[in-house]
């Protein structure tokens, strides 16, 4: 009985030491797996950044009525409906799972009456306008509208004729052609302009009240016009010719018609022409195959002009049809061969290329929530692709180069991640990030590393034993002060304060370190002996004074030496002699804050590292007749310089990734400019500030996990390099 | 010549240079404790109220506020010197705005009179300003003397009880009213389907009859008690001031809804400390009001206990089996190196780090999931989903993790080897003697990192703003509602109060003083909790020196 008691007792013991065992272990490998998780995950958010673009075939099948001309195709924003209109002014809505015909009805033709060119009014809005051979304009709308059920989603079509013009009178003798056509639409006007049989172009801008009707063909000279194009705000046309040249019309005031500026962009015709969302950026292809994106940007002599800014890949044969994405700067090109190219504009790049057919292509478009492609060919066969391609403005080329953005001057670095309208291009730099991350470190650190260290040199070397047993302790409160407080103060206590007293502040700068040479000089003065009898400690009392004194002879002198110097204001002298803006919330206030916060780790780890100096290396320096300072700079300070330096990079590490201190001291602009008087947006404020608005899964959302991720791997970086440096020298050092 | 090289040679001026690294650190520490402690603690103290004639026949009624001196330049150049002085002249709902910068070249007069009143409001700030009468029911007193303010305090008593009074009836009616609205959701939930079956056609008609029985058996209870609320109710809005202001406007004031009246320029320190001790307590333990610029701070202090406790459950394990793990289990090698260079970085890496990765792993990723598994029914709104005190206790607790792993370990080898060995010898297992002999020795260093580890949690804001700290949390994360605990919810926390009140409030100015106090409190638990940690580890190394021999 008494043994099996025992055996049991035994058994649990060990059953509860192996328990132990494993979970502790656990316990121990967690703190390795959380730190990779941690980096894992940060890096799995943000990969799908670098995903390529990929268009994946989805359906193929042939339209049933080959011997229709298709002039125009779409899907609606679930791609589940799509619809074709044929020359005959016919349209047809289909289901694209079953091909189910749901609905069909017709533009309205005549008899003997084709279609011969097609606009869509906008690439939201669902109007388009038809030109026929007997000089009609027909405007019509197209509506593929979800109705919703109990449990499920139905895409209901519409369709309904909207204004029928006669534009052009046919004769018997001549035909009434309406060659090529753009129609717009805006709040007040519908816009038509058209190029008939006789190759005038024709302009008419419409209301329910008045009618501009123009004819623009003087403007043109012998040009013979190739295609047409106008702006979805519908204040810029530009007309195409067969010389590569390309105009453009100023229509934003329908009274007053003019011809603004022309250009030529090839050599061989324009052969396609399409603004992008936006309304500034146009697409141009020629018959050479080439394809540029232009949009009007301040010339040196202050003029708007359309200036080349984008080049894609060229095209074998001719750029016939351009589509584009109604969601981002996402563009299909279409060759004469049937090759189709994607290309995104910001980024320059042509993403894929593919051949969706062996005939040409007829028609085509882009999915309303640019994740789909329909395209038809000649042969009325019809392909529906799935385009995927989530975050086409997020490259390495726009995350760190720099862009020419729509609307800017020349390439730059800029980050802009909202705007107001579905039109506004998200911009993505990290560098104006990164620099403000490094440019507040930067201040940060010349605030504090020389008073962190002097203060850790004399606190360790010089101070006595009861001043150090006080100092030690404040310090490590100083450490523990949450960095929202710091940030608080320095935002709204210190920087009006700053902002006002400015000049003091310079001078305080200037002056504290001159009164206290004056003080060492005339402490010179003092004979040896005299000085060797004062207690330690004694420095502190002195350079007390002198503090308290220095302080206050910059804040009487302010005052006269602005007057003097500075024309009285000095923030004012800094913008009229230096074009330097002072902000109120700059880099001085957060150097100042910052550096606060960095001051006790800097300081406490030096203070460690020169403290822990063996006694040995000191009196024997000491004994050998160096004086206190002598050994200090002599001996102490090279044997604990791996701790120093530890310390620095240690600092180093947290200002790079504080946060609420950046956030709250700085104006939060994401501008390159190195000047001390104004602000700067850091990494981790940027994070702050953005992550709780931005869509999941969205650009924005991953681009921000990728600066979480740089911020890891940079702190990551510096403590490894700090904890390397500090091994290799403290072991240089046990020898002593 | 000589004797200068000798000097510099022997350096003792740098070692005043570097004073002056220490001075300009501690001079700086000093500096911004002293801001906090006056800007903080001053808010309280009823200043007295100054009355300002101006030039134009303005007048306002106010607390003097700040000086400044301006230099300007006239048209011709020259430098001019103005002072001003800023008042808070409160009376919002009447001026408009809370404070004036008054220029002293414009000012007449001023003088403290004696029957000047300070009202705090529920609504709108402060009031300023004369009595002229009281009401109370139909009858009218004017204000005569010094028997008056007695009549005053004694009117605001009674509409502040029936304030209290008619809430507790509210809540009384609500009570009343659960179960009726229960039904009557399950009622209409029942309604709404189409293609009932039999049986849910019967439950409907049971509950409804139920709801029937139920109206009938609460009705009477419900119309004493409706009476009774009116009835207070118009009593209350018939207790109310006229009161006057300095430039002599008038202004109804219902006296339920004022807070505290007082008169700064007739009380003496001690009466004014009562106020002060009176305002500190109701910021501790009240509720806030008007966007978190008046009242206390009470929810935001529950929060942040609420939060760090949390957090502590989690952390304190997690960090003592590191902390064993590494000294008296792991083998020395690669596997430990690499467990301190974790250690080492973790404690490096920003704190905003850990808040983004709190957001998309806690709250997206395991709050999704949770929901999509448990919480269903009320997709698309996220119950878990969404940041809340759980995700950010977690979140910090990641973040205080090398915290007390350090101080864990440096309590464990602070355990003298010899008691560990002659644990080993008398034949325990390893973790007999970690339980019987590390661990209790090394409770002082598991002490001290818990509470570094509060003290960091409790100060941190970064990554807590994105994983569940709202400006305004309509309820505690800990009520009577079942489950008392709600871990979904999100809370206030005082270091998110000071960024969200100090630079998102629409009334900066306003609020400042409110600012300066939460800091304050926030530094003293902060700072307390770590004067408690140092103490405790300076016993530790007490202890462990004491053993070295």
């Amino acid at each position: 009985m008494s043994i099996s008691t025992n055996e049991q007792f035994r058994k649990k013991v060990d059953r509860a030491n192996k328990t132990a065992r494993i979970i502790i272990s656990f316990g121990g490998y967690g703190v390795i797996i959380s730190i990779i998780f941690i980096l894992l995950f940060l890096m799995y958010q943000s990969l799908p950044l670098s995903f390529s673009v990929s268009i994946k075939e989805m359906l193929s099948f042939s339209y049933d009525k080959p011997d229709k001309r298709i002039i125009a195709i779409g899907l609606d924003q679930y791609q589940e409906v799509y619809y074709v209109l044929n020359d005959k002014g016919y349209v047809e809505f289909y289901r694209l799972s079953d091909k189910v015909l749901l609905l069909r009805d017709s533009v309205g033709l005549n008899k003997d009456e084709k279609i011969l060119s097609i606009s869509k009014g906008d690439y939201l809005k669902d109007r388009f306008a038809v030109g026929t051979n007997s000089g009609r304009i027909i405007q019509a709308e197209i509506r593929m509208l979800p109705e919703y059920g109990k449990q499920d989603r139905t895409i209901v079509p519409h369709f309904k004729v909207k204004d029928i013009y006669q534009a052009e009178i046919p004769t018997d003798s001549i035909p009434a052609h309406i060659e090529e056509l753009v129609f717009r639409q805006n709040d007040d006007y519908d816009f038509y302009v058209w190029i008939n049989h006789a190759q005038e172009l024709m302009l008419r801008i419409t209301d329910d009240y008045d009618e501009y009707r123009k004819d623009l063909t003087e403007f043109l000279g012998e040009s013979k016009l190739t295609k047409l194009e106008m702006d979805y705000n519908a204040e810029k046309l530009i007309a195409g010719t067969i010389s590569g040249e390309l105009f453009w019309f100023d229509i934003s005031d329908p009274e007053e018609v003019y011809l603004k500026d022309n250009w030529k962009v090839s050599d061989t015709p324009v052969s396609s022409l399409a603004f992008l969302i936006g309304s500034n950026t146009i697409i141009i292809g020629n018959t050479d195959g080439q394809v540029t994106g232009y949009f009007p940007t301040r010339t040196l002599d202050n003029v708007f002009r359309f200036m080349p800014v984008y080049s894609f890949d060229t095209h074998a044969a001719a750029v016939e049809q351009i589509y584009i994405s109604p969601r981002n700067r996402t563009f299909l090109t279409i060759d004469s061969h049937g090759k189709a190219h994607l290309n995104y504009s910001t980024t320059n790049q042509t993403q894929i290329e593919f051949k969706p057919f062996d005939n040409t292509v007829q028609a085509g478009a882009i999915a309303p929530k640019s994740d789909g492609i329909i395209l038809i060919d000649s042969k009325n066969q019809i392909g529906h692709y799935k385009l995927e391609d989530e975050h086409p403005e997020a490259t390495l080329q726009t995350l760190f180069g720099k862009v020419w953005y729509e609307g800017y001057e020349k390439p730059e670095f800029v980050w802009q991640s909202t705007g107001g309208s579905d039109e506004f291009e998200p911009k993505f730099s990290l560098i104006p990030l990164i620099f403000g991350t490094l440019k507040g470190t930067l201040y940060a650190m010349l605030f504090s590393i020389p008073l962190a260290l002097l203060a850790a040199i004399y606190v360790s070397q010089f101070s006595p034993k009861w001043l150090s047993s006080v100092i030690k302790p404040t310090v490590e409160i100083m450490a523990a002060l949450p960095s929202v407080v710091i940030g608080f103060l320095a935002g709204l206590y210190f920087s009006p304060i700053f902002e006002e007293n400015l000049m003091a502040i310079f001078l305080v700068s200037i002056v504290v370190p001159v009164v206290s040479l004056f003080g060492i000089m005339g402490w010179r003065l003092v004979p040896e002996v005299q000085r060797m009898r004062m207690p330690l400690g004694w420095e502190l009392i002195l350079t007390f004074a002198l503090f308290i004194i220095s302080v206050w002879l910059s804040f009487s002198l302010a005052d006269t030496i602005e007057n003097l110097f500075f024309a009285g204001n000095i923030k004012q002298w800094l913008y009229d002699a230096w074009n330097i803006n002072y902000d109120q919330r700059n880099s001085l206030v957060v150097g100042f804050a910052l550096g606060f916060a960095v001051i006790p780790i800097i300081f406490t780890i030096s203070e460690d590292a020169l403290s822990n100096v063996p006694d040995s290396l000191t009196s024997a320096s000491l004994a050998l007749g160096a004086s206190r300072w002598q050994t200090v700079y002599r001996v102490v300070i090279p044997a604990a310089a791996g701790g120093i330096f530890a310390a620095v990079m240690l600092g180093l590490g947290r200002a790079i990734g504080e946060t609420m201190i950046v956030l709250m001291a700085t104006g939060n602009t994401p501008i390159l400019d190195l000047s001390p008087f104004n602000g700067f947006r850091a990494m981790s404020a940027c994070i702050a500030v953005e992550i709780p608005e931005a869509p999941v899964g969205g650009t924005l959302y991953r681009i921000l996990f990728l600066t979480a991720f740089l911020l890891f791997i940079f702190t990551f970086l510096i403590n490894s390099i700090a904890a390397r440096i500090s091994d290799k020298l403290r072991k240089k050092y046990a020898r002593f | 010549m000589k004797k200068m090289s000798y000097f510099k040679k022997k350096g003792d001026s740098y070692i005043i240079f570097t004073a002056t690294g220490l001075i300009l650190s501690l001079a700086m520490v000093v500096l911004i404790m002293t801001i906090i402690l006056v800007k903080g603690l001053g808010f309280f103290w009823p200043s007295d109220l100054v009355q300002v004639k101006l030039q134009d026949g303005k007048a306002y009624l106010g607390e003097q506020w700040a000086e400044s001196t301006k230099h300007e330049f006239d048209t011709d150049g020259n430098r001019i010197t103005h002072e001003e002085i800023q008042f808070k002249i409160g009376n919002r709902d009447l001026y408009g705005l809370d404070f004036i910068w008054l220029s002293r070249n414009e000012i007449e007069k001023m003088e403290k009179p004696k029957n000047a009143f300070s009202f705090e409001r529920l609504g709108y700030g402060n009031f300023y300003g004369f009595i002229k009468s009281l009401n109370i029911g139909d009858k009218q007193f004017n204000y005569l003397d010094e028997q008056s303010n007695n009549a005053v305090e004694a009117a605001h008593d009674k509409a502040v009880k029936n304030r209290h009074e008619i809430k507790e009836l509210e809540n009384d009616i609500n009570k009343l009213n659960t179960p009726l609205v229960n039904l009557q959701r399950e009622i209409s939930l029942l309604q709404l389907k189409e293609n009932k079956t039999p049986e849910e056609q019967n439950e409907l008609e049971k509950l409804q009859k139920e709801e029937q029985a139920v109206t009938d058996k609460i009705n009477p209870e419900y119309q004493k008690l409706s009476k009774k609320l009116e009835s207070i109710y118009l009593e209350n809005q018939n207790i109310f001031l006229n009161l006057l202001t300095a430039d002599n406007r008038e202004k109804k004031l219902l006296l339920a809804d004022v807070v505290r009246i007082y008169r700064p320029n007739d009380f003496n320190v001690l009466e004014k400390s009562w106020i002060y001790v009176k305002k500190f307590y109701e910021f501790v333990a009240d509720e806030p009001r008007e966007s978190n610029t008046e009242g206390g701070v009470f929810p935001a202090i529950f929060g942040t206990v609420m939060m760090v406790l949390l957090m502590s459950i989690a952390v304190v394990p997690f960090g003592i089996l590191a902390a064993i793990y590494l000294n008296e289990y792991a083998k020395q090698g690669a596997i430990i190196r690499m467990i301190r260079l974790s250690v080492n970085n973790l404690a490096g890496v920003p704190s905003i780090v850990y808040g983004i990765f709190g957001l998309g792993f806690f709250v997206y990723a395991l709050g999704g999931t949770i929901d999509q598994l448990f919480f269903s029914s009320t997709l698309p709104e996220p119950t878990f989903g969404t940041g809340g005190i759980l995700w950010a206790s977690l979140t910090l607790a990641l973040l205080t993790l090398p915290v007390v792993i350090v101080a864990t370990e440096e309590g464990i080898l602070a355990v003298p080897r010899a008691n560990k060995e002659g644990a080993l010898a008398l034949g325990s297992t390893r973790w007999q003697m970690v339980r019987k002999i590390v661990l209790p020795n090394a409770m002082p260093g598991i002490l001290t990192g818990l509470i570094l580890a509060i003290s960091r949690g409790a100060g941190e804001v970064a990554p807590l703003m994105i994983t569940g700290v709202v400006k305004l949390a309509p309820s505690l994360p800990l009520d009577a509602s079942f489950p008392f605990l709600h871990l979904d919810r999100k809370f206030m926390h005082l270091g998110f109060h000071i960024y969200d009140v100090g630079f998102q409030s629409p009334n900066v100015e306003a609020a400042k003083p409110m600012v300066y106090t939460t800091a304050l409190l926030l530094i003293v638990i902060v700072v307390l909790l770590n004067i408690l940690a140092i103490y405790i580890r300076n016993r530790l190394r007490k202890k462990y020196k004491t053993s070295v021999f």
